[in-house]
Formats: structure tokens, sequence, C-alpha cells
């Protein structure tokens, strides 16, 4: 085999650098964030911590921390029970009408973020939701569906149509035989679910941007302002927080497959 | 067919409905929605729709869309592709390392990393500062504000969508095929080019599709590193709504954007399949 | 309607005043006061609001409307003992009309513009102003109107940082668009407002003329054109905060930004890298209007517009915030620092031209079209 062959060489060598493309301006809000100046610069006399007090200390940074917290474990809640009966359904009927079903469902993937934030906002503004906790929750549940129900119907892949039938012809009802064969087949999935649902709504800006004022405030709307605002390093902060609880979490997800 | 099975399959809707009727309530009726407000406001009629064909900025603003959508696709599939092979093809070190670093992005908001790329690319950023530093250049480069921003901000966080369905492509592949060419004379181009490319084709047009399609709709990025003049259709769209009021553009804009975006993945299905790149990717 | 009211302008404002208070440069005394000034709350008059129960201040609220709120509740109540209602939700001309027409008013007091105090003046919903009580001598010039009078001003102007541009800064709008003897990228508002008049000077037209050049198409094509041919130098500001960002961050060096802006950046920027000119600006005033059967009474409403034209509180808004008094009285006594900051000078006053609502009622809707066309296209 020619292993070192240019070719070989020139894709190994590419992919590395643009894996670094991919990672390194993620990275780049780290040093920032230790910077001891209170402009956005790499540390120059020392690191500091002020930034991270900064954010720590501070009332708004926090309150919106934990609203985005609480928006997502609500939307990863209603998503991933409302998406798990949904792909259940539809992996025991497995026909047209649920195929078409589950296009509609998958919708919100496809529809531009702004095009949706406007039916929501004019939606909202008639149902009484704007700028409430319910109304945000009920868009992001909706934006998290599709992800939800895509990877509960990909873990159902592996489960063996047999099993339920069998389930039934042992007596057993249709509610029973969820619950207790196809559910815990559909477990990895509903979990994958969950997470994905949780980052969506905890990312999700376009949206909140348009259907809160300023009763409802989340974390990605804080550093949306904070951008336009002024471009301090608190944002920085921030933004190392999240980016090393990522990384720790896909650490031990990695870890507990392997 | 007996009673036991029909109610059964009233059971499986049961099941299904709950989703399915928040989905249409809460999200498709608004859509629809927005199609009635486009032909109601300021007034009933297609006057929107003739801006359309009359205001100059509307279409530029298009063509802008769908230029850096396609540029961006462009980039994206190259560098995709590359990065796919080299975690099929190369050595078995490292590939684990690879995978997870193309799957990171997915993790961390659009957001920040769009700040990351105004830290990096600002005419003060830590890339101009660099430059200047190392005395490669005595005045600052514009980086952002521009197209140039927005693309390689865009392209940033498109890539990991053009990797999945290349990688998930590159997976099924055997190399025998290869191989073979390769035993018979062939160089190692001409058999990737001639046998080994064609059979990644479905997966190159499926990450195209699906690239290009949330392209259209990007919002954040071009808003924060466009400086205004990269003015893509979603920020046409609250630039309209939110600095005149103008639903009846806005709306109009927006169902026009969706219909393009419905046009493209229609256009594409010949080419794409599409279960595969929506449905049932995951 | 048209409703010609900057809003965007009054958001900022109330930005603007949190922005100084989050940075400590506002005591809470003086946050409260400046804020009572700007109407946001009414004064602590020696018992001139004895008998009111209640005044209703509407505003532009904000982001920062959440902390004022907090400040407000808690010392105003406590020092006199008259709840205040503060309503941050923006009284746009629509919805005065809507509220007055409803039949149930609750607005004492709104903090409006010159357009919509002739509209809903005409309109009969709001209140004209008693000069009987609210002193016309001490509103500048064409800030009086029948319906509406002149709370506070503001302008838009030429910002540059000297440091950038090697001291040489530019005068002129001319000098703006003059892009060999001054490099770098300018940032104009993503809207027309305020943005026309300055290509419009930089072509040669004077001052005074400057709304009978943009009266004709021609007039309007040829300012627009001017944006066309500098679009390579323009980063577009959208808010308040981002046109501060942008000097901030040293992305442009020299613009068309908000005074009050300007005020802010004047003690952000370094030492010589930032400084402002009038000459040329737009002045535009904030007008106070009452809506009709206002819960208050007209009386109260009146006493309070008049208590606000105290040349003293104004000159402490000049200071905290920026906002140029409204009452020609405050001039002489802003401190000597402050006075070229101060959009309503006298100095500056003479090189500046009053904002037309009318032109903008008129053409601003086609004009901003062609504007973002010049600059994208």
């Amino acid at each position: 085999m020619h292993n070192r062959s240019f070719f070989r060489i020139f894709m190994q060598t590419g992919a590395w650098l643009i894996l670094a493309f991919l990672l390194l301006p993620m990275l780049v809000v780290i040093p920032v964030s230790l910077t001891d100046k209170s402009y956005i610069s790499l540390p120059q006399d020392g690191l500091s911590m002020q930034h991270y007090t900064n954010y720590f200390t501070s009332a708004e940074w926090l309150w919106a921390t934990g609203t985005s917290l609480f928006i997502g474990v609500g939307v990863a809640l209603c998503a991933t029970v409302l998406g798990t009966a949904f792909a259940i359904g539809c992996w025991f009927l497995s026909d047209r009408m649920s195929t078409i079903a589950r296009w509609i469902l998958i919708t919100p993937i496809l529809v531009p973020p702004v095009v949706q934030s406007l039916g929501f906002y004019r939606f909202w503004v008639q149902l009484g939701l704007i700028d409430t906790y319910t109304g945000v929750i009920l868009a992001h549940t909706l934006l998290a569906l599709p992800y939800v129900s895509i990877s509960v119907f990909a873990a159902l892949a592996n489960l063996d149509r047999r099993i339920p039938q069998a389930a039934r012809s042992l007596g057993a009802s249709v509610w029973t035989t969820v619950i207790s064969v196809v559910v815990p087949a559909a477990k990895p999935g509903m979990m994958a679910g969950a997470i994905f649902a949780f980052i969506v709504s905890f990312d999700e800006i376009v949206g909140v941007l348009f259907i809160t004022v300023r009763n409802v405030q989340t974390l990605p709307k804080m550093i949306w302002q904070g951008i336009q605002d002024n471009i301090d390093p608190t944002i920085a902060a921030v933004a190392t927080v999240l980016t090393v609880i990522t990384l720790v979490l896909m650490a031990v997800g990695a870890l507990r497959k392997s | 067919m007996t009673p036991g099975l029909l109610t059964d399959r009233h059971r499986y809707w049961l099941l299904i409905l709950p989703a399915l009727a928040v989905m249409i309530i809460f999200y498709i009726w608004p859509l629809v929605n927005i199609l009635g407000i486009s032909v109601t406001e300021p007034e009933p009629g297609l006057g929107n729709y003739a801006l359309l064909a009359e205001s100059r900025p509307i279409q530029t603003s298009f063509i802008i869309t769908f230029r850096v959508a396609a540029i961006t696709t462009v980039f994206c599939l190259v560098l995709g592709y590359i990065v796919s092979y080299a975690i099929y093809n190369a050595s078995k070190r490292g590939v684990g390392l690879m995978v997870a670093l193309v799957l990171l992005p997915f993790w961390i908001s659009v957001l920040i990393r769009s700040f990351s790329w105004i830290v990096l690319l600002g005419r003060s950023g830590l890339v101009n500062d660099a430059l200047m530093g190392m005395g490669l250049i005595d005045r600052p480069l514009r980086l952002m504000h521009n197209e140039f921003g927005v693309l390689i901000a865009m392209v940033h966080v498109m890539l990991p969508f053009a990797v999945l369905p290349i990688m998930a492509n590159m997976k099924g592949i055997d190399r025998s095929f290869v191989n073979a060419a390769r035993g018979l004379g062939a160089s190692e181009w001409t058999a990737f080019w001639q046998v080994y490319f064609p059979q990644t084709k479905p997966g190159v047009l499926s990450a195209a599709l699906l690239v290009f399609v949330l392209s259209l709709g990007f919002y954040i990025t071009p808003a924060l590193l466009g400086g205004g003049r990269v003015l893509m259709i979603s920020e046409y769209i609250t630039y309209q709504i939110q600095e005149f009021l103008k639903w009846g553009t806005g709306t109009m804009l927006s169902v026009t954007l969706l219909v393009a975006t419905g046009v493209v993945i229609l256009a594409a299905a010949r080419f794409v399949n599409l279960r595969r790149a929506f449905l049932e990717r995951g | 309607m048209t409703d010609s009211v900057d809003h965007e302008f009054r958001r900022d404002l109330v930005e603007v005043a949190a922005h100084r208070y989050r940075e400590g440069r506002l005591t809470r005394r003086g946050f409260i006061a400046a804020l009572g000034a700007l109407g946001v709350l009414p004064m602590m008059g020696k018992g001139a609001m004895a008998q009111a129960s209640e005044l209703v201040i509407v505003n532009w609220g904000g982001t920062a409307a959440d902390i004022i709120k907090e400040v407000l509740g808690d010392t105003y109540t406590a020092e006199t003992g008259v709840p205040v209602v503060i309503d941050g939700s923006g009284p746009s001309a629509g919805k005065i009309r809507a509220m007055v027409e409803s039949g149930a008013v609750v607005w004492d007091v709104c903090d409006s513009g010159p357009g919509s105090a002739i509209i809903l003046g005409q309109q009969g919903v709001i209140q004209p102003i008693d000069y009987n009580v609210v002193d016309k001598s001490k509103v500048i010039e064409g800030a009086t109107w029948e319906y509406g009078v002149g709370n506070y001003v503001y302008s838009y102007v030429l910002a540059s940082n000297p440091k950038m541009l090697g001291g040489n800064t530019p005068q002129t709008w001319a000098d703006v668009w003059n892009v060999k003897d001054f490099p770098g990228m300018r940032t104009f508002r993503k809207s027309v407002r305020g943005m026309l008049e300055s290509a419009t000077m930089a072509m040669g037209v004077a001052p005074e003329d400057v709304y009978e050049a943009l009266g004709t198409q021609d007039g309007i094509d040829a300012a627009i054109d001017k944006f066309r041919q500098l679009r390579e130098n323009i980063i577009v500001w959208g808010s308040g905060s981002d046109s501060q960002n942008l000097f901030l961050q040293e992305e442009v060096s020299m613009g068309n930004i908000w005074s009050t802006r300007a005020h802010l950046l004047k003690d952000e920027m370094e030492e010589g890298s930032f400084t402002v000119t009038f000459n040329g600006g737009v002045l535009s005033p904030g007008v106070w209007v009452v809506p009709n059967d206002n819960p208050a009474g007209t009386e109260e409403a009146m006493k309070f517009i008049a208590f606000a034209q105290d040349p003293e509180l104004q000159v402490k808004w000049l200071e905290l915030i920026g906002s140029g008094p409204a009452n020609p009285a405050a001039s002489p006594l802003v401190p000597d620092a402050l006075k070229p900051w101060n959009p309503s000078s006298p100095e500056n006053l003479a090189t500046q031209i009053l904002y037309n609502d009318e032109w903008y009622a008129k053409n601003q809707i086609a004009a901003e079209e062609l504007y973002v066309d010049a600059l994208i296209n």
C-alpha cells in the first residue's frame, strides 16, 4: 500500500486543519474570558477571574441562566413525552398516513427561524402568551419535537416487531405492550431526544427575540443583548462556562459508552 | 379485518395525535396565518407580492441570500468531504477524536460561535492583533462587517451538517472496488475520482441540500457579522417588521422564502433521498 | 396614521440611563432626579403633587425598565407617599388614540414627538397645553405646539475618533464623504432618519435649505446616491448601543450617531480618541403630550410639565444622561466641560437644523426603500 502517497497526506492534513478551524474559534473565548482588561483582549499583565465574578454575582445573568435551565427542562419533558408517544404510534402503524404525520412533525427543521417566529408572535398575541414562560416552553417544544421523534423512531428500528406482537397475543393490552415492551426499547432514543430537546431550547434565540419582551429573559437573549450593547469579556466568561460544561458532558458520555 | 385490529389502529393514532395536534394547531396554523397576513395587510390583494417584481432591495436581498447560501454550501461540501474521507479512509489513529471534533460544534450555540468570530475578526480582534504584532500588516484587515465575515462564520456553523450525511454514506461503501482499481494499475487519484467518488454522490447531494436549505434561513450570523450590508432575507424580514411595522411586506417575504425553500427541496427530490436526508437522520 | 415619533430614540434614552446607573456614574438619587426630569416620574415638588393620588408617566421602557421600576418604586413612594406608576410600554400615537377612544385612559403624561403631537391634536385625542401653567419662554424656539411641548432635545451628530484619524478629524459632512483624507469606516443609521440630511449637506447644500432640497425626488435621489458612493466604507448601526459599540471596538473612525450615545462615549473612550461636532447636526425634541380625560386631571399634568421645566433639573439630566435641556435658561448653568456636548447650547443650536417631522411623514417610507437599496445593491 502507498500509505504515504501525496493524496492521502493531503486528505489527512487537510482534515486536521479543517477540524482545527472547527474547534479553535470556540476555544478562543477561554483566554479572552481570563483577561485582566475590561475589554475584549488576551490577558496582558496576568490572568483575572473578574469576568467570572461578574457573571456569578450578577443577578441578571444568574436569573437568565436559571430561566434557560427551567425552560429547557420543561421543554425536554414535554417534547419527550409527546414525541415518544408519537414515534411509537407511527412505528406501530408504519403506513402511508403515519409517514405523512412524521413529515408534518419535522417541518420546524425546514422552516426558517424568522418565518416561524413571526407565526408564533402573531398567534401568541392572540392567545396572550407573549412574554410568558408557557409561551416560550410551548414554542420550544414545537421546535424540539422533530428531534425527539426522529431519535425515538431511530431507536425503535432495532426493535423486533414480533416481540410486541407476542405480548399482544399473550393478552397484553396495547397500553401494557407500549409501556412494558416498546418504551424500554425506545429508551436510548428518548434519552437522546430529551438531551436534544433541552439543547434546542437552551440555545434558541430568534424565537425568544420575537415572543418575549422583558418578563422572560433567557441566557441566549442576554448574550444577544450583550453582543449588541457592549461586547465585554463577561460574555466570554459565560461562553467559556457553557463550552467547558459541554466538553465535560461529552467526555463523560464518551467514557460511559466505551 | 377483525374489530380488535381496528381499535388497535385507533389506539396507535391516540398516541400520535397529541403531538400531531399540537404541531398543527400551534405551528402549522400560525404559518398559514402568515400567508393570510401577506395577502390582507395593509389591504387585501396581492399588492405585497408585486413588490417582488418592483422592489430592487428585495430582489437584491434574495440574490444575496442565495449567493451566500450557495457559497457556504460549496465550501462546506469540499471541507466536509475531506474530513469525512479522512475519517473513513485514513489510518485508524485519531478517528474517534475526529468524529468527536466534528460533533462538538453542534453542542455550542450559534450565538456563542458568532461571538467567537466577532472576537477573532473584529478590527481590533485577535486575528488583526496577531498579524499586526507579527508585523505582517500595518493596517487592520477588514475581516468582518462584510460578506467574508458572514461566510466564514456560516461555513463554521454548517460544516457539521455537511459532514454527517457524507460520513453516513461513506460508512456503507465497500473499499474493495477501489482496491481492485488500484490493483489494475489506476493511480490513487484516478481510483478515487472514477471509482470512489461516484459512490459517495448520494451523501454529497444530501449534504448539499441540507446545508443549502438551512443557510437560506440564516439570521443570527449575518445580523451579527454582516454590518448591515449583507442583508439576507431573514434579516430583511425582521427589519421590515421591527423598524417599519410593515407586516404585509415581512410576511410576504416569509412566504416567498418558505416557498423558495420548498421548491429547492422538491427539486432536490429527484437526486436526493428525502426520507434519508430529513426523516431518518438522527 | 403616520406615526413619525422616533420610538427607538425614546427607548434608547432609558437604556442610556440604565447604562449610567450600572456604571455607577449615577447615584441612586441622581438617577431618580434624571428620570424625573425625563418624565419617568413626577417631581417631588413641595406639595405640588399633594392632591394627586397617582400620576402615570409613560415612556419607552427598554431593557432597563426593570431596574427603573425597582429603583423608583422603592424611593419615590418612601419620599412622598404618592404612588407612581411608570409605564414603559411606549406611548405610540396609535396606542394613545386607541386608549382615548376606548374611554379607559390610564396615562397622564406621555413622552411623544412633534409629529405625533400634531396628528393626535388634529384627531382631538390629546389636550392642548395650558400655556398659563407651562411657560412657553422656558422652551427653545420651535419646540412648542398647541398640543405638545418640548421636554428635552437630542441631536444626530458627527462623531469621530481623532486617534484613528491621526488627529485630523472631520468637521463637516463633506469631510465624512472624503474617504481619501479621512480614511476608515463610517457608521450611519439603518434608517434614513437624521441621515439623508447629512448626505445633503455633504453636497454643499446650506443647512437651512436641506429640507427644501429634499423636497423633490431629485433631491432625495441625490442624497441616496451619496450613500451609494460611500457604501463600501459604511457599517450600519441598528440600535443606539450598536453605534456606541462600533466606536468602542474601533470598528469605525467616524459616524452619524445620537448625541446621547456620544455623551456616553466621551467618558468611555480614552482621552483624545472621541469627539463630536454639532456642525450640521439635526436637532429633535422630545415632546410631552397629555391624553384626553387623563386620570390625574389636566391641572396635575400641566403642573408636572411645568415643574419639569426647572433649568437646574434639566442641566442635571444633561449631566447624567446627555439629553439637552429644552429650557434655554438652562444653557448658562451647564458646567463648562459639558458645554460642547450640550445639543441645545446657543453655539450648538446655531449650527444645527431642526428635524422636520412633516418631511418624514410624507417621504420616509419611500426613502427607506431607496436607502436600503443604495447600501446593499
